[in-house]
């Protein structure tokens, strides 16, 4: 199994007090799996999210990659699990004042020890460079591989990102909400992209909001609500039914969160 | 997405490129005219010295009559530091005002035609100049020449931090009351307002709360300098401190250098809380204090300022013997000695100086790379509220993140002046012995201000190297340097401008360059070469200070530097940039 979850809870410090922002999630996620998590805001995706990466450690309960306990690891040991797992956030979170092919050259920094890493900003390894200009020739930025983080469009600074995922030729990507950030025209592209990334044997973790894309696309849909799996699917088992309950009204109308959710189920269902 | 044109970019690129060519070059040749000679900090003879030094030091001397002498001084000292930013206030206020470009300029506001107005453009021009000078020439220099001119004691270190200080707080008042918003000394200059009104009631109530802080900010660097004004002459801790390194008596030295580094501490934390208080006053909207806590504050700030005047022998003592005095002294500078004989023997005393920076800048800009990062809390501590992240911090890295920040305070408490008397005992006279003092005070102010640029780096980009496995030093290397860059850039600069200062004038303690010479000079009654002398290190400064500013403007154009250390940092660290800026007289 690339990630396999028993019984994890995460407690996360709130502004009132201690939440479980995961309560009780258990979860197999095989080698080469496209897996999606649909939830509303609130439900714990994030947090799970930073769970599978190993960037934030789970409060009971057991997280396993590749049969790994991830909490028995060293820090030596969870770098070498971190740098198997690919990861594309939220926002694109470049270096700004870096480069589209430095930023990118970033997948890198897992492999890296201090030495090489000075090495690398005078002057890449020859495989390193290699690996950039093909992921940037894949992400169609090589054009623009010498403008900085900063000079960049929001999707362009996405496509460096995936780029980056991408020169770190990890076994699993994850991916947290990518489309948030930008506009509906590019989403289609991107996804595609994304779904590139994960094309060549890769397992492939997304969180989304986009139900529709995500019924299209990933075959296997987990449905998150309050901390806790609510249905764990193949995309074509999943009924509106399921998807009111995972979005109940009361979630589409607290202020905060986009009301585009409860649209998307709704065009979903129709 | 206003990338620019290719063409334009590549012009770029070869620019920066030559820059940083010339800038190597440059660091290259002061590290060796410096004469830095590693060897020589290791060297048997050296190291026993320093040991005897050392040892020496133990116990501190806390005999009742000394801490009497040292209680003197540091009140000597306070006294020195108030009473010069108070005079510097005075100076400034006019000056400033005068300086202001939009209240002067031909066709200003509320101004009127003829010859009035070319009048006072010309004296706005001089106020400028005065300006200038007063804040080139470095304050110890200043503190020499009025040693010259009014005797020994704190009577020659008021004087000298009141206009050495007056130079920047005129700069920077000027700078507060031109950027404020405009549009409502237009409204009273359309109804008829004239220039006094629009002062009065349109840009000072809007600039005052900056006019405050930067008065209260020369405060603390007024009674950091005065501390060392003392080495040459003009009274407080630093005269004592000089004494007793002369007498070779290292247990009072241990006990100055105690009460020296607490003043400084104590110093920053009073400015930093007061700091705070304005801003939470400010930020509710009220004056603070009652108007029973105000009549309060300006009491205490009567008397101490009465007593500051009275401790730096300002008041009854003011014979008109004094201003003969000065005048007398001022009329021997001239006409500065401009012989090509005297010229040529002052290339290399020059060239030194301009090695001791050079070199003393690159020390301390290595050592507070190395250091700043563990100083930082970002890049050190877990991040707060978010308990059971992998490889949080253990004790250990408390520790060192602990014992760096203190060895820095007390890098950047001791001043470069105070380091000049430490090194020679290591390295011997000569310039290195400047070069390193100047390098371990740069790596204290330059390791803190660095770990504060990357504290406020945004995290994201850390994030990300964090997730695909990047040691905390990789992490260190590519997400928060780059991220903090522009600050760390402008910081570097800053220092430079600040260390060239005092390259001038290492040499008074023995540390090579012009400041030798130029003691010597004093010492003999040369007032035409020391006129000469001044005169150089003004013109030494006035082309660093635009070198560096060309430089700062190519590196980071201007507006993108504001807007990308407002979005980086906000305005905190803006002003901080100020204060640096404002700190080197």
């Amino acid at each position: 199994m690339t990630f396999s979850l028993h019984g994890v809870r995460r407690r996360l410090e709130g502004r009132a007090g201690p939440v479980d922002a995961l309560a009780d999630v258990s979860l197999e996620v095989a080698p080469g799996e496209r897996l999606v998590v649909l939830g509303p805001s609130g439900a714990g995706k994030t947090t799970l999210f930073g769970v599978l990466n190993t960037t934030l450690l789970a409060t009971e309960g057991t997280v396993r990659f590749e049969e790994r306990d991830v909490s028995r690891l060293t820090r030596r040991g969870l770098r070498a699990v971190r740098r198997r797992i690919g990861t594309v956030f939220q926002q694109p979170r470049l270096v700004p004042s870096l480069t589209a092919r430095q930023n990118a050259l970033l997948g890198r920094v897992g492999h890296w020890s201090f030495a090489e890493a000075m090495r690398a900003w005078v002057r890449p390894s020859p495989e390193d460079a290699a690996r950039v200009d093909a992921a940037l020739e894949a992400v169609g930025l090589h054009h623009r591989a010498g403008a900085r983080g900063d000079e960049l469009s929001g999707g362009e600074q996405q496509r460096v990102a995936i780029a980056r995922v991408l020169v770190q030729e990890p076994t699993a990507v994850l991916a947290d909400e990518p489309f948030s950030s930008l506009d509906p025209t590019l989403r289609d592209s991107m996804g595609e992209l994304l779904l590139g990334v994960a094309a060549r044997g890769r397992t492939l973790v997304a969180v989304m909001h986009d139900v529709d894309f995500a019924l299209r696309h990933f075959p296997r849909v987990v449905g998150l609500g309050a901390g806790r799996v609510l249905f764990d699917a193949p995309a074509e088992k999943v009924t509106p039914a399921m998807l009111a309950e995972l979005y109940p009204r009361a979630s589409a109308e607290r202020p905060g969160t986009p009301g585009k959710e409860r649209a998307d189920v709704l065009a979903c269902a129709r | 997405m206003s990338s620019p044109a290719p063409a334009e970019a590549r012009g770029l690129r070869v620019r920066s490129a030559v820059q940083l060519l010339l800038l190597g070059a440059f660091l290259a040749w002061s590290v060796s005219a410096a004469e830095i000679s590693p060897g020589s900090l290791v060297d048997a003879r050296a190291l026993d010295g320093l040991g005897r030094m050392v040892r020496g030091m133990f116990p501190p001397d806390l005999s009742p009559g000394f801490l009497a002498v040292v209680a003197g001084a540091v009140a000597r000292t306070l006294a020195i530091g108030i009473a010069g930013t108070v005079l510097a206030i005075l100076l400034a206020v006019p000056l400033g005002i005068l300086a202001t470009p939009t209240l002067f300029r031909p066709g200003a506001l509320g101004g009127r035609d003829g010859a009035f107005a070319a009048v006072l453009f010309a004296a706005h021009l001089a106020a400028r100049g005065t300006l200038r000078v007063f804040r080139a020439v470095p304050d110890l220099l200043w503190a020499l020449l009025f040693v010259v001119a009014v005797g020994l004691g704190p009577r020659a270190g008021a004087l000298a931090l009141g206009v050495s200080y007056a130079g920047v707080l005129g700069r920077v008042y000027a700078d507060l009351l031109e950027e404020v918003d405009p549009s409502a000394a237009e409204v009273l200059a359309a109804s008829g307002g004239r220039r006094e009104t629009l002062v009065l009631f349109a840009l000072i109530p809007q600039a005052l709360p900056g006019l405050v802080s930067y008065s209260l900010y020369s405060l603390e660097c007024a009674i950091r300098s005065a501390s060392v004004l003392g080495f040459v002459g003009a009274g407080g801790i630093g005269q004592e401190l000089q004494l007793s390194m002369r007498l070779f008596e290292y247990r009072q030295v241990s006990t100055l250098l105690l009460a020296l580094l607490g003043l400084m501490l104590a110093g920053e934390a009073v400015s930093r809380l007061l700091r705070r208080a304005m801003q939470t006053a400010r930020e509710r909207g009220s004056a603070g204090a009652g108007p029973r806590g105000r009549r309060l504050l300006a009491a205490v700030a009567v008397v101490s300022v009465g007593l500051s005047f009275q401790g730096a022998e300002l008041l009854g003592g003011a014979d008109d013997g004094l201003l003969r005095r000065m005048g007398r002294f001022a009329a021997q500078l001239f006409p500065p000695d401009l012989s090509p004989a005297f010229l040529a023997s002052l290339r290399t005393p020059v060239l030194q100086t301009l090695a001791v920076a050079g070199a003393g800048t690159l020390l301390g800009v290595g050592l507070a790379a190395v250091l700043g990062p563990f100083a930082s809390g970002r890049l050190m501590l877990p991040v707060p509220g978010e308990p059971g992240r992998p490889g949080a911090a253990g004790p250990l890295r408390r520790l060192l993140h602990a014992a760096v920040r203190s060895a820095l305070a007390v890098l950047r408490g001791i001043p470069e002046m105070l380091w000049v008397l430490l090194c020679i005992v290591a390295v011997g006279f000569g310039p290195f012995a400047g070069a390193l003092a100047l390098g371990l005070h740069t790596a204290g102010v330059l390791g803190k201000l660095w770990a504060e640029a990357l504290d406020e780096v945004p995290p994201g980009p850390l994030e990300v190297l964090e997730a695909a496995g990047a040691t905390r030093a990789v992490r260190t290397l590519w997400a928060a340097w780059p991220q903090a860059r522009t600050l760390v850039a402008s910081y570097g600069l800053l220092r430079w401008e600040f260390n060239l200062r005092a390259s001038a004038l290492v040499g008074f303690l023995g540390g090579g360059g012009l400041g030798l010479q130029l003691y010597n000079a004093v010492q003999l009654a040369f007032y035409e070469r020391v006129a000469t002398m001044v005169l150089l290190i003004f013109a030494l400064v006035v082309v660093s200070d635009a070198l560096s500013d060309g430089l700062r403007r190519s590196w980071l154009a201007p507006t993108a530097l504001r807007r990308e250390v407002r979005r980086a940092v906000g305005p905190r660290v803006v002003l901080e940039a100020r204060r640096l800026l404002a700190r080197a007289p």
